[in-house]
């Protein structure tokens, strides 16, 4: 297993001729024979995207309806259903906001008293129960608390079927990218919830990264350049140096908890504040003021005033008004908080700003022309807009899982990355040691010796923490552990040696010794913001028992769905119009719709799909001349054809 | 070293002489050598960088995301080790560092090097007479920074910088001099660039925007 299916791709120009193509679902099944099986993932805040690579070109994968783009939103129906994507963000969350989860990345990792779950304007509630409260949980429908990990594995969950689907077949793997600047629970949580949606993680990537690797390769791009990614709820900058097939990262930078949410939570407060008796602290009030916001700013993009009604409300419609002028007044020191990160990246880089080959734009809120402006104020140089923002994370995961997998021919790619954040532990007096500084190209490791301080101490609690700040109190708390068995000796006597390994996806390890009497004590890691192995093995053995059925049971109901709505509407339309059948017309589409009943009667939803397409194909005809009647009535004297010439067709 | 994966000999590179697969590294191996240098101070880094990439292509995690798990750890710890070697060597003060590490010469502040526990080294440490200097100095820098004398601080900071050049030369010099003596003087040498770097360091700090910090 892990191998790519398929023989050695061609030379990397291949690849640059048809990098940001999106691959048709029905005209890629037959040629998978070209492509390997494992698959690169953007889980994204606002969007997450699956691509791989075929016949050496990476490309997203689309469902029926040629969407490559799957909303990362999830919805906890009180059933106990779930449903995701777009169905959950447009269909379910102005109902129900409490059990419609968006932007769940922003709590990976994270614990109940991190700032993003102590937001005021937030349509969530938070689970407060017994037992461990380590990990944020959400409280929805049905009575359920679910985790981060798991919200964002329902997720994965359905692009791995997208991705089953067009590949006949299970996965090899998956690359799924994560933020540059996500420290090492977020990490973790990324890695879990891969674990748990039944994905073998082969390596988490991070998102500039990337996006450089596909723009790189693309473009046979070499010198030193600037990713700036800023997507719904986070933002990196890393620098990176491309030559002869080198990815060298030499610095990171960014903020895990900013972007384009942030953005529309401005606005959004700003709007409530003007408005009248608006209840902020109510869910449905929250998520539709929110849902206004971002709709605002995408308008403006484009236009330079927009206006929308908001039911904040039963009965009672307010209408939001705003330009862009006072958007982007009011978003500006959310965006500044993006200079300070850029301005260190580039330092730690070594870079000056005017001396870079290029900026390369990641992440829809790079879109909005204020950060744009930014962007090209800060650099110096107008960013590199030849580029789809939104895919391109997801197209460079995928050449990375290609490599990974064995598929690509590509030996001559390397990606250096590094640690986001300094590592290290708690010393007296509660101040950071740092093990591990920032920006250390990964895979890297990093020994300390330390020393007992009171006599006879047996045990030695070690506490690990990531952050650039002096003082423990100050940097982000990763796991605590505690060295047993030291046998009794004087203080200063023992000598405690640990060790800090991080791997290629930017995870530590952490191994302790006592080195007079060579003893090696077990320890154990607990991470402090996230699941233990333990959590997740349950997590995977329940979800593992309902998962196949689970995905078959929501395409069945999806094509009964469908197969109800086809047949109703073919028995109206013969009811409505039968001088419009002509000989044999009626009987061949009423066999068709005998098919369609039997087949919906079943369990395969292939079968019901087939019946449609029998029924489609039987009724076409028909269909037509029903149109043409319509249209002929609407503009008379045109036929079918003037009309679609008329609505540029 | 016996292969985990054949059996066999396995011979003294990172792969296999008889199967070759990828083989452990030795920890206690001498950082220029992973890197197929000679253990000098004066080296040329171009070619040292291509040496790190062209060997880091070979065993980076990356080539065995799909092998056997002994392959994974052993590829890991290679890597582990070929960027320390490399992060050690190509900053000129950590290169200083180790090569008197190597030499039994503890100059301090040793980041994760030569894993030699402290046996049959000796700590260089920095004469009182000279700290003093350096006090002086950080005062008059400070006195000058209050007085607003821009023009002096701007003097001293170049007189440090050159300080600071002339030291990186000597030590340079010392260490390749292949001389026991001279090992010494680059070590005493390397503790005082070290303070020279610090009053470097706090006259960018008091630079930047003052209100900073």
């Amino acid at each position: 297993m892990g191998r790519g299916a398929g023989p050695a791709d061609g030379p990397g120009h291949a690849m640059a001729e048809a990098l940001f193509q999106i691959a048709e679902p029905g005209q890629s099944r037959s040629k998978h024979s070209c492509r390997t099986r494992a698959v690169g993932i953007d889980l994204g805040t606002t969007n997450s995207l699956i691509a791989i690579v075929d016949a050496g070109k990476p490309a997203a994968l689309a469902d029926e309806r040629g969407e490559v783009i799957v909303p990362s939103v999830v919805h906890y129906a009180a059933g106990g259903a779930v449903v995701v994507g777009e169905e959950a963000r447009d269909g379910l969350a102005a109902d129900f906001p409490r059990d419609t989860i968006a932007s769940v990345k922003r709590f990976m990792g994270r614990g109940p008293r991190d700032a993003e779950a102590t937001r005021k304007l937030t349509p969530y509630q938070f689970f407060h129960g017994a037992g461990d409260q380590s990990v944020v949980r959400f409280a929805v429908a049905g009575g359920r608390a679910v985790t981060p990990m798991e919200v964002s594995a329902e997720i994965l969950r359905v692009l791995r079927a997208r991705a089953e689907a067009a590949l006949d077949g299970p996965l090899a793997g998956a690359v799924i990218t994560v933020p540059a600047y996500f420290d090492d629970g977020q990490r973790q949580a990324t890695r879990d919830a891969g674990r748990l949606a039944g994905l073998e993680v082969l390596r988490l990537l991070n998102e500039p990264t990337a996006a450089a690797l596909a723009y790189g390769l693309d473009k046979q791009a070499e010198g030193t350049f600037a990713v700036f990614d800023l997507g719904g709820g986070t933002f990196d900058v890393s620098i990176l140096k491309l030559e002869n097939g080198v990815f060298e990262v030499k610095a990171t930078g960014g903020d895990s908890a900013l972007g384009g949410d942030d953005f529309d939570r401005a606005i959004a407060e700003t709007l409530l504040a003007r408005t009248d008796g608006a209840d902020a602290g109510d869910p449905h009030v929250a998520r539709h003021a929110l849902d206004a916001a971002r709709a605002l700013k995408e308008r403006l993009t484009t236009e330079t005033e927009a206006a929308i009604d908001v039911a904040l409300s039963p009965g009672r419609t307010t209408k939001f008004r705003l330009s862009r002028d006072e958007m982007e007044s009011l978003v500006t020191p959310v965006l500044q908080r993006c200079a300070a990160p850029l301005r260190r990246a580039l330092s730690d880089a070594g870079v000056e700003p005017g001396t870079l080959s290029g900026v390369i734009l990641v992440g829809g809120a790079t879109r909005m022309p204020l950060v744009r402006r930014f962007v090209e104020k800060t650099f110096g140089q107008p960013p590199l807009a030849d580029i789809d923002p939104d895919q391109v994370v997801a197209l460079g995961a995928a050449i990375q899982a290609d490599m990974l997998a064995g598929g690509a021919s590509r030996d001559d790619v390397l990606l250096l990355d590094v640690v986001p954040l300094s590592l290290g532990l708690e010393t007296m007096g509660g101040v950071a040691e740092k093990l591990i500084h920032r920006n250390t190209t990964v895979p890297c490791g990093a020994r300390q010796t330390f020393t007992t301080f009171a006599d006879n101490q047996t045990g030695f609690d070690l506490h690990v923490v990531q952050g650039e700040r002096e003082l423990v109190s100050d940097c982000r708390s990763l796991a605590r552990f505690t060295l047993k068995g030291i046998p009794p000796m004087p203080a200063g006597m023992a000598r405690l040696e640990v060790t800090f390994m991080v791997d290629a996806d930017g995870i530590l390890h952490v191994s302790a010794r006592e080195e007079t009497t060579g003893q090696e004590a077990a320890i154990q890691v607990k991470p402090s913001y996230g699941l233990t192995d333990d959590e997740v093995e349950k997590m995977l053995l329940d979800s593992m028992a309902h998962a196949e059925d689970d995905v078959k049971a929501r395409l069945l109901a999806e094509q009964r769905v469908e197969a109800d709505g086809i047949v109703a509407a073919a028995r109206a339309a013969m009811r409505d119009t039968p001088e419009l059948l002509e000989a044999g017309e009626r009987e061949a589409i009423a066999r068709a719709l005998d098919g369609v009943e039997a087949a919906r009667a079943g369990t395969d939803h292939h079968a019901i799909r087939a019946a449609i397409e029998e029924l489609d194909h039987a009724s076409k005809p028909f269909a037509t001349r029903r149109m043409n009647r319509a249209l002929e009535k609407g503009f008379r004297g045109h036929n079918v054809d003037a009309v679609d010439a008329k609505l540029g067709r | 070293m016996i292969c985990w994966s054949c059996q066999k000999e396995a011979g003294p590179g990172a792969f296999c002489i008889a199967c070759g697969a990828v083989q452990p590294p030795d920890e206690q191996a001498d950082l220029f050598a992973v890197l197929g240098l000679a253990a000098r101070y004066t080296i040329d880094l171009p070619t040292a960088e291509n040496a790190y990439k062209e060997l880091s292509r070979q065993v980076h995690p990356d080539r065995f995301a799909t092998a056997d798990p002994r392959a994974r750890r052993a590829a890991l710890a290679r890597t582990v080790q070929l960027n320390q070697a490399w992060r050690t060597i190509k900053d000129p003060i950590q290169r200083a560092e180790y090569l008197l590490l190597r030499a039994g010469i503890d100059v301090g502040e040793k980041k994760s090097g030569a894993g030699e526990d402290g046996k049959g080294t000796h700590k260089v440490a920095a004469p009182p007479a000279f700290l003093l200097e350096i006090l002086e100095l950080n005062d008059e820098l400070t006195g000058a920074r209050r007085a607003g004398d821009t023009v002096r601080v701007a003097f001293m900071v170049e007189e440090m910088r050159e300080r600071a050049r002339g030291a990186m030369k000597t030590i340079g010099e010392a260490l390749d001099a292949g001389m026991p003596g001279r090992m010494e003087e680059a070590g005493r040498t390397l503790v005082a660039l070290r303070y020279y770097q610090r009053f470097l360091d706090q006259a960018a700090r008091d630079g930047e925007g003052g209100g900073a910090g």
